[in-house]
């Protein structure tokens, strides 16, 4: 398959379009940081701004003075700190206990999980159930409502149902209870499957809005999404609520830009670095598929 | 255990008795598993079952202070007003119309993206262009739409471009004949990347004999991707395809809701839109909002119902097959 062999037209063809196709991509992220690094002026004058003739910090340095961003991200922050822990406990206990086999009841619990992949409640519900939890406006609303993902779950399930049963039956034999299994034999043996679904939690936090935006109103505890948000969308929806908290200041093109970038910015450094992680988990989660 | 075999009356007692014993037994024996599993079972109960069982509020009439399940019935009131609202009926066509849309138009990107990463030769690129594919579908839509907004605004990137070339700036944003088609255009761009690596996957477990074999016959590589590489692939494909088939209620909100504004309201209220906008932007009928809820559920299952069934007899196995895939 990978003789040698001469370029012909279609090689050709093929690398023009996926250059055209990645240069899509990579053009509006590189717009995006020109324009952060640009005084309104160079922006509205330059027709393509890709590369800002005079660069400033002048937009980063309102935008931090601005402190709004800050909040976003120490709210994010924080709301990490709480969901992540709550996150794999509830993810690894599950996939644990259900790749054992041979339990009562083993199957009925696997279909009281399955039912919620295919049946929920919805939105409404949710908030009111929490409501009634009396956990609105704190983060543990978020973090607990999205406390356990079940496709994250069937992905780590799917990798402890890989390895081999001999393990825990040995392990079994010299007398180690479930969670010596879990915590010494299973759990070191699935770096891998920790790493990917670690890294798929991290992410949906960090791009968590949705829950926040419904179960807190409170504006200093906005996590970061929502806080570029109504940076972003102010000027275009003035009946948002959001709006009530911002003081008079306008968002030039540059300081919405400057904001994009600090929200993507972690995301973007590690992505290139963590790529084989992330593609794991479609991997181990598509051997059922 | 058939000690007691002989006395015949006494047969289905004692198979009972057995079995509750060996149960007991199992149980006790298991207690580990179970203790490990509780935590999750009552996040089941707390966080899925109990919203679930919230959805009798479709049939009551909410009072705050007595709560979802001290409020009074009010039989299928909601939904009497739900079915004789012309604004409830244009948001499911509208979610019907953008995600049956994206079956067919953004559905083979990501197959196409493939199948041209599979012919790309260069390994080095090859690799930098996946890295640069795959990763906006990492991004939350929040910032997707801002980049969006930028790039096709009137002073944006590609209005520039028009300008350069002597035409008229286009409104992308608030344009209403152009919403749809833009939210098509920004889940492309942000998935398809990230959707070709099964397909990708798919592709780097034919077979290479096929292809050699292909060779010696004197294929092309056109032939040899219609006849070799798209069949191959097709199984993937179409539990692909079933699976979106099992969202057509569901997908979109977080896009949608970020993407559209004002001057797009009349193609942009989805029934998850809508349930929200009548819930946290005007005075809330929470009994009404269920309602709505109940009926994308409903809905939402009578699709993933039909998708397993499409799944079973096109592949021989369901989507939610697993428990008795991992019982074997």
């Amino acid at each position: 398959m990978n003789k040698k062999r001469k370029i012909d037209k279609i090689d050709i063809i093929v690398f023009i379009v996926l250059t055209m196709w990645g240069l899509s991509i990579l053009i509006p992220f590189v717009n995006v940081l020109a324009v952060s690094f640009s005084t309104q002026k160079e922006y509205l004058e330059t027709p393509l701004l890709l590369w800002p003739k005079k660069p400033t910090l002048e937009n980063y340095a309102a935008l931090f003075r601005n402190g709004r961003i800050l909040i976003g991200y120490r709210t994010t922050l924080q709301l990490i700190g709480i969901s992540l822990p709550v996150n794999l406990f509830l993810t690894i206990c599950a996939a644990y206990g259900l790749s054992r086999k041979g339990y009562p009841g083993r199957k009925l619990i696997m279909k009281f999980v399955v039912f919620t992949m295919l049946f929920s409640g919805g939105i409404i519900p949710l908030y009111l159930t929490v409501r009634s939890y009396g956990l609105i406006g704190s983060l543990w609303s978020v973090a607990l409502s999205t406390g356990l993902n079940t496709f994250y779950m069937i992905i780590m399930l799917n990798f402890f149902s890989s390895l081999p049963d001999s393990l825990i039956e040995s392990a079994k034999l010299d007398g180690a209870g479930e969670y010596t299994i879990m915590f010494r034999i299973i759990l070191p043996l699935s770096k891998a499957v920790l790493a990917t679904v670690t890294l798929y939690y991290l992410v949906d936090r960090w791009n968590e809005w949705y829950h926040a935006m419904i179960m807190i109103r409170d504006t200093a505890k906005t996590p970061l999404q929502l806080i570029l948000r109504s940076i972003i969308l102010d000027s275009q929806l003035l009946d948002e609520v959001v709006t009530e908290s911002v003081d008079i200041f306008s968002f030039s093109d540059g300081l919405k830009m400057g904001s994009i970038v600090v929200v993507m910015l972690p995301v973007m450094c590690v992505f290139p670095f963590l790529q084989k992680h992330f593609v794991k988990g479609v991997l181990i989660g598509a051997i059922k598929a | 255990m058939n000690k007691k075999n002989t006395l015949s009356h006494n047969l289905p007692q004692n198979i009972k008795k057995t079995y509750f014993q060996r149960l007991a037994q199992g149980i006790w024996k298991n207690r580990g598993i179970y203790m490990i599993l509780l935590p999750v079972l009552l996040w089941y109960i707390l966080f899925q079952y109990v919203p679930m069982a919230g959805l009798q509020l479709a049939f009551k009439d909410y009072k705050v202070n007595l709560g979802i399940w001290g409020s009074p019935w009010s039989g299928f009131k909601h939904f009497n007003r739900l079915f004789s609202n012309p604004r409830f009926f244009n948001s499911v066509l509208l979610t019907l119309r953008i995600n049956i849309g994206r079956l067919f138009i953004t559905f083979p990107f990501p197959i196409i993206l493939a199948l041209l990463l599979n012919e790309l030769r260069m390994n080095r690129y090859k690799r930098t262009l996946q890295t640069i594919f795959t990763f906006p579908n990492f991004l939350s839509w929040v910032v997707v739409t801002g980049i969006t907004i930028n790039v096709l605004s009137f002073d944006g990137l590609v209005n520039s471009l028009i300008r350069v070339f002597g035409g008229t700036p286009v409104s992308f944003i608030g344009n209403e004949s152009l919403f749809i088609p833009l939210v098509f255009a920004t889940e492309v761009w942000k998935s398809a990347g990230w959707g070709s690596i099964i397909y990708l996957a798919a592709m780097a477990g034919i077979d290479p004999g096929l292809y050699e074999a292909s060779d010696i016959d004197g294929a092309t590589r056109i032939q040899k991707i219609i006849y070799i590489t798209l069949p191959s692939i097709l199984p993937t494909v179409t539990v692909m395809f079933i699976l979106a088939t099992g969202n057509i209620m569901k997908k979109g909100f977080e896009q949608v809701f970020n993407l559209s504004n004002p001057a797009v309201r009349n193609v942009s209220e989805i029934l998850d839109v809508y349930i929200y906008n009548i819930t946290f932007r005007a005075v809330p009928n929470f009994g009404y909002s269920t309602a709505l809820s109940l009926f994308r559920s409903v809905v939402n299952l009578f699709f993933l119902v039909i998708a397993n069934a499409g799944s079973k007899w096109l592949t021989g196995s369901g989507l939610f097959g697993m428990e008795e895939n991992q019982n074997e």
